[in-house]
């Protein structure tokens, strides 16, 4: 069976299309004020990818904190359950799974069947999710996408408040006037949002192996100061922000829990 | 087709008389020479019924509930209170309150009718376990002016290790006041109304958990969301004649709904209970949960146990506290009258936690046990410090014993800590993890 | 010799297990200042304060829920990663709510042979809560008695008594000498001298004290002192803060919080009587934490006489986030402070602080006094 899933992000919409379990095609697309319109761009941009034509799609399952906009979905699932589904079929083994996306942390425990146990879900903060990231890099004067390598390059652990983004971000500032040196900053920064999460996923308990996934899974320092934090390794699967996506499409197609 | 039928609580009207009788009776006291005070819903108000049959309460938490319900008056409210220099995290009844009183608006409006002035209490008759629940009226009274205050510390530790210089503490406490409140007030104390009072405060109390005791019942007679409009009445005046009266009526009734398997949710199919207050302003969660998954909140040990009394009987079930009257206890004079007081109220059950949690989570799991329950839904309460004690603890306990867990964070006063869009998504999650079939 | 009052602070862990070493005795670490320390002595156990390290930690939310102040959250993490594994015993006297958990939750998951809950009254203000104290006191010390094995007389409790009686009246005597134009120590050096006496032996420290108040007669900052100030909050040893604070032209040289002189101000008056009933009066009249201070606001006479003493003109009022009972009495205290003529700082703790940005407000505040000055 030949499957959609639409993961309707705070950020970016997601569509992955599979069959049997396999990926034939992603495609990604900025949310942006038109959700319709970037749902369908997405959806095409999938199809294009994986080569098929709309027909062949049997079913379409939604996700994401916008799952509600898809109008062609014949169910949906929370990204709780989607993660779970996603992950537990790239990595069976995995005990808990942790997604970090623009705007919201969520940990999820599942069992041997793949099947949600426990969950808990960091919404309040914004210091554990992607948009913390992106605020700090502007603090540092730093592109996005060079914050987490230049983070690596610290040797030096330097406390930062992990409890309040706004407390963090000032923070920040006290460091650089400080003349504390970015890379020292950087790699703070990454470990005041591992505490975080670390502190959420605590909640339901760590049990290996543990997954990550979600966009912020692209960063290196966030994922060596969650390493650090959680003391066990972490498996991340390709293409970490399309996981809630393939967890909804799988669920369509019967093949989950 | 319904799984069950349903059908509207006879005892509606009732309640909302008694309600809308309350609040303005506490409006108008005094323009027949009546007296009206103000104090926290755990107060020991048996004892200023002792002062007359015109002096009329008005307390503290329902009021602030009240005000939530009405998002715009209680957001005017809040930012009162605030520029006022309180801080947000304080209690969101508080705040609600006392912006109320700077705004000098009475959070009780008469339908059709323009919002009058708040009535300022003559004195202030308080309890105090949470930190600030003595403190509170503190500021009431810094507020208005200046209004006689008098708090009764009722925290001498868990009811199970209850020794008589803790009573004796507490008593000591009562009669202290009641010379307090003639002195106050210039009236002569009437032992007759008290005695009557707390024999109304046992019963009341009594009934109200045999109500709740009722819903172990498959389906549940009664929902949540219902029972908050029931229990209220007991956090307004459990000495009240008319709500012992109310009480025993109800508990009827609902008896009656059992023996026919009237459903409070027609398509029951998940059974879970929550716990502290709920998001006053977003009670059409538990629609939510009803119409979409056939789930039925059955209460809490909050709707329980605020007002009602249980007890861990000998053989180790969690059962409503049989009153001293029902086994031959006739209060004869002022001192005994107090004892029995102090010792039926040291024994309710929302008190305990503030000792240990365990408390708590010993009886939560009873609940869960007995009510037949799916799942536990916990609201991490911002808005009240007391009743959210410990709440992590009782997570890891009730997990620990096998039952499904969920956590939405929220405030019971404050909307603006509160998102209904992630909350439902949660709530979704989690009858996804309860296997739980969409209704349509 | 001030500086031995800092490395008692910072090697609080050492110092305990040292004396479990030394004397075999059991190390009591204890809660909330409403500990009554003279009837510990007296069993001959050492009651030690549990405090956090200021450090960021992610192990305590599955345990209390993060409405709570970051103190509670910094006291359980030491507990949660170990590093109270020396104590024998936990106990808590009850006032706070949030505190409370750090007890409860400690109690729960950290493995411990003894822990106590001590009912301690919050209706100060009534002549009920001393006779009740005592009986509550009488049950605690019978529970000292089975954990130790040690009976406790009279004669121990009087002992008790005086050992920390003395250690009170010294850093009073400490404190006095702040009243001078130029006191001989900052605000961060006698926080380390009130602080390390939670931490240590009383004997011991008292002496330390005794020592220091000889060099103290002839000792000067070697600074000026600048504004003279008072500090004012519930729990607050953030030493980095009040370090920057008198960095920036100025002097603590008052304060009333419970790492200052809430915890010694009032002394146990024996004056021939029982001596449960002497300690139980004592700790029922002392300085009130707030959640006790009802229905009179005891305090904040209190308070405006310190300022007063000892010459203060502007107040730094902290508070740890999200800590009701101080929220509530704030507003109070900051009118009448400033009635009185004091000008008023506010600021929020956590368990770490954004340095720079405090400073430009403290900055901005000693300006405002500075000014004041001149006119």
């Amino acid at each position: 069976m030949i499957t959609t899933g639409i993961d309707v992000g705070a950020k970016n919409v997601k569509v992955v299309i599979q069959e049997d379990g396999k990926i034939l095609g992603k495609g990604s697309v900025l949310a942006g004020l038109d959700m319709g319109a970037a749902i369908a761009e997405a959806f095409d941009a999938a199809l294009k990818d994986a080569g098929l034509t709309r027909d062949k799609i049997e079913k379409i399952y939604a996700t994401g904190a916008g799952r509600n906009e898809v109008k062609d979905a014949d169910d949906s699932y929370t990204e709780v359950g989607a993660d779970a589904a996603g992950a537990a079929h790239l990595f069976p083994d995995a005990r808990t799974v942790i997604d970090v996306g623009a705007e919201e942390g969520r940990a999820i425990r599942i069992d041997d069947r793949g099947k949600v146990v426990d969950f808990a879900i960091n919404e309040r903060c914004a210091a554990g999710a992607g948009a913390f990231t992106e605020a700090m890099a502007r603090a540092l004067e730093v592109p996005l996408e060079e914050l987490g390598p230049l983070s690596l390059t610290s040797t030096k652990a330097v406390a930062m408040n992990a409890q309040c983004a706004v407390f963090g971000e000032s923070e920040v500032v006290s460091l650089i006037h400080q003349k504390t040196e970015k890379q020292d900053i950087a790699r703070a920064v990454h470990d005041a949002m591992a505490t975080r999460i670390t502190s959420m996923a605590r909640r339901v308990g760590v049990e290996p192996p543990v997954a990550l996934i979600g966009g912020v899974a692209y960063n290196p320092g966030f994922v060596d100061s969650l390493k650090r934090d959680l003391e066990v390794e972490v498996m991340i699967p390709d293409g970490p922000e399309f996981i809630s996506a393939l967890g909804a499409a799988l669920l369509a197609a019967g093949m989950a829990k | 087709m319904a799984k069950y039928k349903t059908a509207p609580l006879k005892s509606w009207q009732r309640a909302k008389e008694i309600r809308t009788e309350y609040y303005q009776n506490y409006a108008v006291a005094h323009e027949k020479g009546g007296l009206r005070w103000a104090g926290g819903a755990w107060t020991f108000d048996a004892i200023p019924a002792g002062l007359g049959d015109d002096v009329y309460p008005i307390t503290s938490e329902p009021y602030g509930a009240t005000i939530a319900f009405q998002k715009d008056f209680s957001d005017r409210c809040l930012e009162a209170t605030e520029r006022a220099g309180y801080a947000r995290d304080l209690c969101a009844y508080m705040r609600n309150y006392w912006g109320s009183i700077i705004l000098n608006e009475y959070g009780w409006v008469d339908p059709g009718e323009e919002r009058k002035p708040f009535p300022k209490p003559d004195f202030v008759w308080q309890d105090h376990i949470c930190c600030s629940h003595a403190k509170w009226y503190q500021v009431v009274s810094d507020l208005e002016g200046g209004i006689p205050m008098y708090c009764i510390d009722v925290s001498v530790g868990p009811y199970e290790h209850t020794t008589e210089h803790g009573l004796e503490y507490l008593v000591g406490q009562m009669h202290d006041g009641i010379e307090w409140l003639e002195k106050t007030t210039g009236r002569k104390y009437d032992d007759e109304k008290l005695i009557e009072a707390v024999n109304n405060t046992c019963r009341s109390t009594s009934a109200w958990a045999k109500v709740c005791a009722l819903n172990q019942a498959i389906p549940a007679p009664l929902e949540e969301k219902t029972m908050y409009s029931l229990y209220v009445l007991g956090t307004l005046q459990k000495s009240s004649k008319d709500v012992a009266d109310f009480y025993e009526e109800l508990l009827a009734e609902v008896q009656d709904r059992v023996d026919n398997q009237i459903a409070a949710v027609e398509n029951e199919q998940v059974r879970v209970m929550t716990d502290t207050q709920p998001p006053w302003g977003f009670l059409r969660v538990f629609r939510y949960m009803a119409s979409k998954y056939g789930c039925v909140s059955v209460g809490s040990l909050y709707t329980f146990a605020l007002i009602g009394n249980w007890i861990w009987d000998d053989e180790g079930n969690f059962v409503p506290r049989p009153t001293p009257q029902s086994q031959g206890l006739v209060i004869k004079d002022r001192d005994q009258a107090l004892r029995v007081l102090a010792e039926w109220e040291l024994s309710k059950p929302e008190w305990q936690h503030f000792y240990h949690p365990k408390y708590k989570s010993d009886m939560m799991i009873q609940i869960a046990k007995d009510w037949k329950l799916d799942g536990v839904m916990l609201h991490y309460n911002r808005g009240c410090e007391g009743l959210s004690l410990g709440i992590a603890e009782n997570r890891l306990a009730i997990l620990d014993s096998g039952f499904p867990v969920m956590v939405f964070e929220g405030n019971m006063g404050d909307e603006r800590e509160f998102d209904e869009a992630r909350t439902t998504a949660r709530i979704d999650s989690f009858m996804e993890s309860l296997d739980v079939p969409k209704l349509n | 010799m001030i500086e031995t009052f800092q490395e008692r602070y910072e090697n609080r862990h050492e110092y305990a297990k040292q004396w479990k070493e030394k004397t075999g005795g059991k190390v009591l670490g204890y809660f909330c200042t409403y500990v009554p320390e003279e009837i510990c002595y007296a069993a001959g156990v050492l009651p030690v304060r549990i405090l956090g390290s200021h450090e960021p930690q992610d192990v305590t939310e599955p345990h209390i829920f993060a409405m709570y102040c970051p103190f509670c959250r910094d006291c359980l993490a030491q507990g949660l990663q170990g590093r109270y594994d020396y104590l024998d015993g936990i106990m808590i006297a009850q006032s706070c709510l949030h505190i409370r958990q750090a007890f409860t939750s400690w109690d729960l998951h950290v493995p411990t042979d003894w822990s106590y809950f001590l009912p301690m009254p919050h209706n100060v203000q009534s002549p009920r809560a001393v006779p009740y104290l005592v009986e509550e006191l009488k049950v605690f010390k019978k529970a000292l008695e089975v954990w130790t094995g040690n009976t406790i007389t009279d004669d121990d409790l009087k002992r008790g008594i005086e050992l920390v009686n003395r250690d009170r009246q010294l850093m009073k005597q400490v404190y006095e000498l702040r009243k001078r134009e130029e006191p001989p120590l900052s605000g961060l050096e006698s926080m380390y001298m009130v602080v390390s006496s939670q931490l240590s032996d009383k004997e011991d420290h008292a002496r330390l004290v005794e020592e220091a108040l000889k060099e103290l007669e002839d000792r000067t900052l070697g600074r000026p002192i600048g504004q003279r100030l008072i500090i004012l909050g519930s729990e607050d040893d953030d030493h980095e803060f009040i370090n920057m604070v008198e960095s920036c032209g100025s002097t603590f040289v008052i304060d009333d919080h419970c790492t200052g002189t809430r915890y010694f101000w009032d002394e146990v008056s024996l004056n021939g009587g029982d001596p449960l009933t002497a300690i139980a009066t004592r700790y029922v009249n002392r300085v009130p934490c707030p959640t006790k201070d009802w229905p009179l606001r005891t305090r904040l006479p209190h308070i405006l006489g310190l300022a007063k003493d000892w010459d203060a003109t502007g107040a730094v009022i902290l508070q740890q986030k999200f800590c009701d009972p101080h929220e509530l009495d704030i507003p109070a205290i900051k009118s009448a402070l400033e009635e009185q003529g004091l000008t008023t700082l506010f600021l929020e703790l956590d368990v770490t602080v954004p340095i720079g940005q405090f400073k430009t407000r403290v900055e901005a505040f000693l300006e405002i006094l500075d000014e004041d000055d001149l006119f």
